[in-house]
């Protein structure tokens, strides 16, 4: 088995997420009749339809991991039929909420406005007039309409695609192969031309071992690249064409959640959204969704932004879930679900090349989560679905799928939408966060309240460029002999440095319950199921090896939502253990230093691989 | 030339959390239908030696034959159809443990029995000693009887064919022990342990060739007959996960390592 | 009323095995709590000694001949189907050894009769037999009765004390199975034992011994003491006669393939990726407890741990006692006491 296999097909599809949802189910459609007959031919199998296969990475197609709660317009429209009751855990929306969440140990790091806002709300708060502060806590009196969700729906982004894709395939359109990673875009001649698998059988570093199968080559007429907010895919992609005059991808957040079985007295209706903002520190949001059958879909986003260089949303999450607003209907619950995943937060500011000739982006990668409307799934789905409608055109018409032919089918398609105008408006939302919370929450109901008109303006910089040393962070708080003395202590023991950091400036210990506050790795196993299958390279590597050893921050052990990179008590390069890595792809951007071969990139290098999260219930 | 036909049902990924509930139908898991599941493990191993097995003797074929929800057998076959050819079919019924052992062998067998070519001359029966919903041991067995087949071997780690077409078989049996017997030749029923290979990669192009079965396997799929009331279920319970621990603090050494002491002995 | 029958097969040496007698009380449990006749049904070359000593359970039935001697499918199967219906059983009581366990599922099948394996207790409840086993790998467990009969039922072993009656003058039955030739297409060529070197994992051994990656880290004195790891490890094994397993930051620390304790392989990682042995009390010694190497732990009945942390994960409910103190002291002192 150890000559590369090669197979050509009509349509090869890399990744399997509602934006490939939206893609299939459009092109299944247009290629094949009710009956199975087909529409149109392949050029591969004449006789049968045109063959598209799907390859995605996790082991199974439900594993995905968002939170969610959706207009649902795009998904609606192109379903029409569908009904919530039967997707397990899918329900419209019937309450929203906002509210801000006032730091109940004064742990969190908050600028002076902030903390005098806290102090008065916990002084006066029930007084003010119309105020609702309550268990150290106001829920805000209306919703902004750019964050609104009236009449759509909260589900299991899991549940969803496992649905959608039996749904896909069911038809026989397609196939939608989970457990395969995709290794990379074959280019020739600047041209897409296929994808290569990921090579099994082989050691951590990539060797040929016992079992050895290189990755087979699959070659196609159009490669559809929609591989998510990470995707290697689509990032080699970016490498060798760059973005767009003018792009850059430097916004992402982190967001870790829990899918929780509620207690028994907890009043919360099925279908109330809640978003949280305030705490645990002002950079992190919140939401917690009620599902059907007495269960939460709750966590936190740590962005880019969040100048923390031990940011762990592991045990952020732990003291957020405690806030007393939460606490106080969660207590008593237990995990079901964990699962940690990065959001491309770049929008519109680091759309990619969305076509080329082989080939055309749709979803998270390519641009389309909405920060503004914190929306993402339907926006995914919805350029899938664009994407689908071009592709049949152009399949009628016997069309190549040229850079020409897609950017007047798809990319036409796309701009005319409303994904492109509200990504527009939204374009420069989040800017001011660079700039601290409170200019960041202006500077968004700015933009969101004048469609865009206005703003708060800010310069980004690479992720990188925002992690500042441990020492500059707790200035004030912590001294640098102290810091000398935890990371030595921390390193000899192998451990991150986060918790005791967090101790010394005032958070409380985690007091484990074994429900719901359980420890990193229990929640790994218990809510997580992390697997993987053995006979893969290691997917993380560190490029520069020297570069660790005289970083200081090591933000990506502290940062990483699977423990899976550690602190190596022998070298100052950290250790990877890719059984429990999450593929939350965290870790390509909780970096503190640059790479040395694109300053915008870091030192991380994350790659294709198989495994991770076996829960399909986020 | 054998005729393997491999019984494997499916189960939940051996992580999950399970949760019985007693539904209208009978016994079953919590969301059941939401947990992620797999082949059973020990029937994913006699799956790799059929296919092993079909490969060194030409002219033999491998039928897969699966008890289970069709919507949740199309998924988990998406996974296995990677690992080795065979030929899927599908009795459409539930998955779950709580199911008598003889019920499912019964809609097994009526599967087998609608098998067209099948001979039963050249027939070896294969699956898991032992599944890891019911953990029971004893469907093969009892299909083999329907089937005639009186040559049964469980635990199986290895199998050897011999030139003229004989069988031996290594069964794990007490004490780590390995009972090695020889059979003239099929039929011949092997419930397999771990057996000796290797989880086979992912294949996509033995996925694609037996996808070409697998769906119209799936959509022929004839609803199975069982009886959930085959079995008088007074109750399912979880045992108490939580232990009370007992934390011995600021104790001498000496003391300590006298209670393990007299614990090795108890 | 229901008839009763505990079967066995009757080793070389005419003697029952100790699972067959721990089955053979938990028949006389039941026959006793539903008032039921209780036969015995025995084959195997001779089994005269095996009647002698169990003949005050109730009347013997033998299938006796040189083809019975060996554990092969077809020959025992047909001994059991004929035992049951010489003794007209409506309940067939084994142990669940791999004899057995191999054979009665498909008498059960002939007998159009029904079987529930490795069962854990079995018991009279108002007046009907009801049984006790696990699902979904012992992870939860049912009772259960049934209507259907004949009702064949193996029984695990552990779960009964094993019968020692005194024994007596068997009134024995003979029970004649001519021996076809499809009976004997299956010829059994020998058994082979596991060798008895130096083998640190022990599927027999009462007890488990788990190593944790503290073993290897730098204790209080800042330095890390492997080599005497090493001994007090090796010998704790050798004279406890435990079965030796680790977590899986022990196995994977010392790169590739090679181990910082030279006796240590993957095959010794209890947990979630790791093995889940069975044995009746484990020990965990410098091991945080953390749950992917607990849930590992699943069949080890009692458990104690020897942490430095009294927070550890052993002390949330994952152990039974939680020693909190030096391994390294605790075990040396341990193996002076084991002499
Ligand atoms: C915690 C959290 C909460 C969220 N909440 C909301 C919300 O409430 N509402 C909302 O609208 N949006 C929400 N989002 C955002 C939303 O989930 C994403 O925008 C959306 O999933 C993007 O869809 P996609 O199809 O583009 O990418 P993805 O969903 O990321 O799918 C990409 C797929 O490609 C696969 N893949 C990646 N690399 C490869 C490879 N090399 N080979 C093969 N396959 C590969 C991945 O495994 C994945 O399945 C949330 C996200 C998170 C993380
Ligand atoms: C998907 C996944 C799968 C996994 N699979 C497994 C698995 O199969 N098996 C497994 O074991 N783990 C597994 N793990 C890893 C597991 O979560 C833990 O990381 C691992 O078990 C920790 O090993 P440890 O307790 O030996 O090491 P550590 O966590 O490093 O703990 C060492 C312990 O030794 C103690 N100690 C140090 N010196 C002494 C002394 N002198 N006396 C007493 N105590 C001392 C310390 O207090 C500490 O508690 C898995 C994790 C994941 C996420
Ligand atoms: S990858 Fe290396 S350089 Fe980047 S944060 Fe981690 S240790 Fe520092
Ligand atoms: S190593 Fe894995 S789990 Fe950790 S941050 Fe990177 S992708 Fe996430």
């Amino acid at each position: 088995m150890n000559e590369r296999q090669s197979m050509e097909t009509d349509i090869v599809c890399v990744g399997f997420g509602p934006a490939m949802g939206g893609f299939l189910t459009t092109l299944a459609k247009g290629i094949v009749n009710e009956d199975g007959s087909a529409v149109m031919e392949s050029t591969v199998v004449p006789g049968l339809p045109p063959q598209v296969i799907c390859y995605e990475r996790a082991d199974d197609i439900g594993v995905g991991v968002s939170g969610v709660v959706s207009k649902a317009r795009g998904i609606r429209e192109s379903l029409p039929e569908l009904d919530p009751a039967c997707i397990p855990l899918c329900t419209p929306i019937t309450e929203e909420k906002v509210v801000y969440l006032v730091d109940p140990h004064g742990a969190s790091r908050r600028s002076l406005p902030l903390k005098a806002a806290d102090a008065a709300l916990k002084l006066l708060g029930g007084k003010f007039p119309g105020c609702r502060y309550k268990d150290m806590a106001v829920e805000l009196p209306y919703i902004p309409p750019f964050l609104e969700k009236h009449g759509g729906l909260t589900f299991s982004l899991g549940q969803f695609n496992q649905w959608v894709g039996n749904t896909v395939m069911a038809t026989g359109a397609a196939q939608i192969w989970p457990a395969s990673p995709v290794a990379a875009p074959i280019i020739e001649h600047r041209k897409v031309v296929g994808v290569r698998l990921a090579d099994q059988g082989v050691d951590k570093a990539g060797k040929p071992d016992a079992a050895y199968m290189p990755g087979m080559d699959v070659r196609a007429r159009l490669t559809v690249v929609g591989d998510g907010p990470v995707g290697p895919v689509g990032r080699a992609i970016d490498e060798a064409r760059g973005l767009p005059m003018g792009h850059h991808q430097r916004d992402y957040a982190v967001g870790m959640k829990f899918v929780v079985d509620l207690p028994g007295n907890c009043p919360w209706k099925v279908g109330t959204v809640i978003h949280t903002i305030g705490y645990p520190e002002p950079e992190i949001f919140g939401f917690l969704y009620v599902l059907p059958g007495h269960v939460a879909s709750l966590g936190i986003f740590v962005p880019s932004w969040f100048d923390n260089p031990v940011r762990t949303a592991y045990r952020y999450l732990q003291h957020w879930m405690q806030h007393p607003y939460l606490w106080k209907y969660l207590k008593g619950g237990t995990i079901r679900s964990f699962g940690a995943k990065t959001l491309q937060e770049s929008g519109k500011n680091g759309e990619p090349y969305l076509v080329g000739d082989g080939y055309a982006r749709i979803g998270e990668g390519s641009g389309t989560t909405n920060v503004l409307t914190g929306s993402g799934v339907d926006e995914a789905w919805t350029s899938g679905v664009q994407l689908g409608q071009a592709v049949v055109e152009l399949l009628e018409k016997g069309l190549p799928f040229t850079s020409e032919n897609l950017e007047k089918t798809y990319v036409a398609r796309r701009r005319a939408s409303w994904v492109e105008a509200e990504a527009k408006i939204a374009a420069r939302s989040r800017e001011a966060f660079a700039s601290g919370f409170i200019p960041g929450i202006i500077g968004m109901a700015l933009t969101g309240l004048t469609k865009g008109a206005l703003c708060w303006p800010a310069d980004s910089e690479p992720v990188h460029k925002r992690i500042p040393s441990i020492e500059e962070y707790y200035h004030g708080r912590i001294s640098c002999e102290e810091i000398t003395r935890i990371r030595q202590e921390a390193t000899a023991k192998g451990l991150a440095l986060h918790d005791a950091l967090m101790d010394k400036v005032g958070w409380p210990e985690i007091e484990y319950d074994g429900k719901l506050l359980i420890s990193h790795q229990d929640a790994l196993l218990l809510g997580g199921k992390v697997q993987a299958a053995p006979g893969y390279a290691d997917h993380v590597t560190f490029e520069c090896p020297d570069t660790c050893r005289a970083c200081a921050e090591k933000t990506c052990i502290e940062a990483c939502s699977g423990q899976a990179i550690t602190t190596n008590p022998d070298d100052g390069v950290p250790l990877f253990d890719r059984e429990k890595c999450v593929h939350c792809g965290a870790c390509l951007w909780n970096c503190s230093k640059p790479s040395k071969a694109d300053p915008e990139r870091t030192n991380v290098r994350f790659a294709a691989g198989a495994g991770g999260l076996h829960s399909a219930e986020n | 030339m054998f005729h393997i036909v491999v019984c494997g049902g499916i189960v939940p990924d051996p992580l999950q959390t399970l949760e019985p509930v007693k539904g209208p139908a009978g016994w079953g898991l919590k969301n059941e239908l939401m947990l992620p599941s797999i082949l059973d493990p020990w029937a994913s191993h006699a799956l790799y030696e059929a296919a092993h097995l079909a490969k060194a003797v030409p002219g033999s074929k491998v039928w897969l034959v699966s008890l289970g929800p069709k919507a949740k057998l199309q998924q988990v076959m998406m996974t296995v159809a990677q690992k080795a050819p065979f030929e899927l079919v599908v009795a459409d019924g539930p998955a779950g443990g709580f199911v008598d052992s003889f019920e499912v062998a019964e809609a097994l067998f009526a599967a087998i029995s609608g098998i067209a070519g099948l001979d039963a001359s050249k027939l070896l029966l294969f699956g898991g000693w032992q599944s890891a919903s019911r953990g029971s041991g004893s469907t093969l067995q009892i299909l083999g009887e329907k089937l005639g087949i009186t040559d049964q071997f469980q635990g199986v780690d290895k199998l050897t064919v011999g030139a003229d077409g004989s069988l031996e078989v290594m069964e794990r049996i007490e004490g780590g022990a390995y009972q090695i017997s020889t059979c003239t030749g099929a039929p011949a029923a092997l419930g397999w342990a771990t057996g000796e290979l290797p989880e086979p990669p992912n294949n996509p192009q033995v996925g694609m060739a037996n996808m070409r079965l697998v769906m119209p396997a799936l959509q022929k799929a004839k609803p199975a007959a069982v009886n959930a009331a085959a079995i008088d279920y007074q109750s399912v319970t979880l045992p108490a996960q939580k232990r009370e621990t007992r934390v011995v603090k600021d104790t001498p050494v000496d003391v300590i390592a006298q209670e393990i002491i007299d614990w090795l002995a108890s | 009323m229901e008839t009763i029958l505990f079967c066995a097969p009757v080793a070389a040496d005419g003697t029952l095995a100790k699972a067959s007698l721990e089955a053979l009380s938990a028949a006389k449990t039941l026959a006793e709590g539903l008032g039921a006749t209780l036969a015995v049904g025995l084959f195997g070359a001779d089994v005269a000694p095996a009647a002698a000593a169990v003949a005050a359970c109730g009347p013997v039935f033998a299938v006796t001949g040189e083809a019975f001697a060996v554990a092969r499918y077809a020959t025992d199967a047909a001994a059991l189907e004929a035992l049951a219906k010489a003794a007209s059983a409506t309940i067939i009581i084994a142990a669940d050894d791999s004899r057995v366990s191999r054979a009665l599922p498909g008498v059960a099948a002939r007998l159009n009769g029904r079987i529930d394996a490795h069962v854990v207790a079995i018991a009279a409840k108002d007046g009907k037999p009801l049984v006790t086993r696990g699902y979904y790998r012992q992870r939860m467990t049912a009772e259960l009765t049934r209507a259907a009969r004949p009702w064949c039922v193996t029984v695990s072993g552990g779960c009964y004390a094993a019968y020692d009656g005194a024994p007596g003058q068997a009134s024995l039955t003979d029970v004649s199975v001519p021996v076809t030739e499809a009976m004997t297409r299956t010829t059994i060529k020998a058994v082979v034992a596991p060798s008895a070197d130096e083998q640190t994992i022990r599927p027999d051994a009462k007890m488990l011994f788990v190593a944790g990656a503290g073993w290897t880290k730098k204790q209080g004195d800042g330095a890390a003491h492997v080599p005497e790891a090493g001994q007090l490890i090796l010998g704790f094994l050798g004279k406890a006669k435990a079965s030796l397993g680790s977590s899986k930051s022990l196995v994977d620390m010392g790169g590739e393939g090679e181990s910082v304790l030279p006796f240590l392989t993957h095959l010794h990682q209890v947990g979630q990726t790791g093995a889940t042995p069975r044995h009746q009390k484990g020990l965990a010694t410098c091991c945080h407890g953390e749950e992917p190497h607990v849930v590992g732990w699943r069949f080890i009945t009692e458990r104690r741990a020897v942490n430095l942390d009294a927070a550890c994960g052993w002390a949330q409910g994952k152990a039974d006692v939680l020693y909190v103190a030096d391994a390294f002291e605790v075990m040396r002192r341990v193996n002076e006491l084991l002499g």
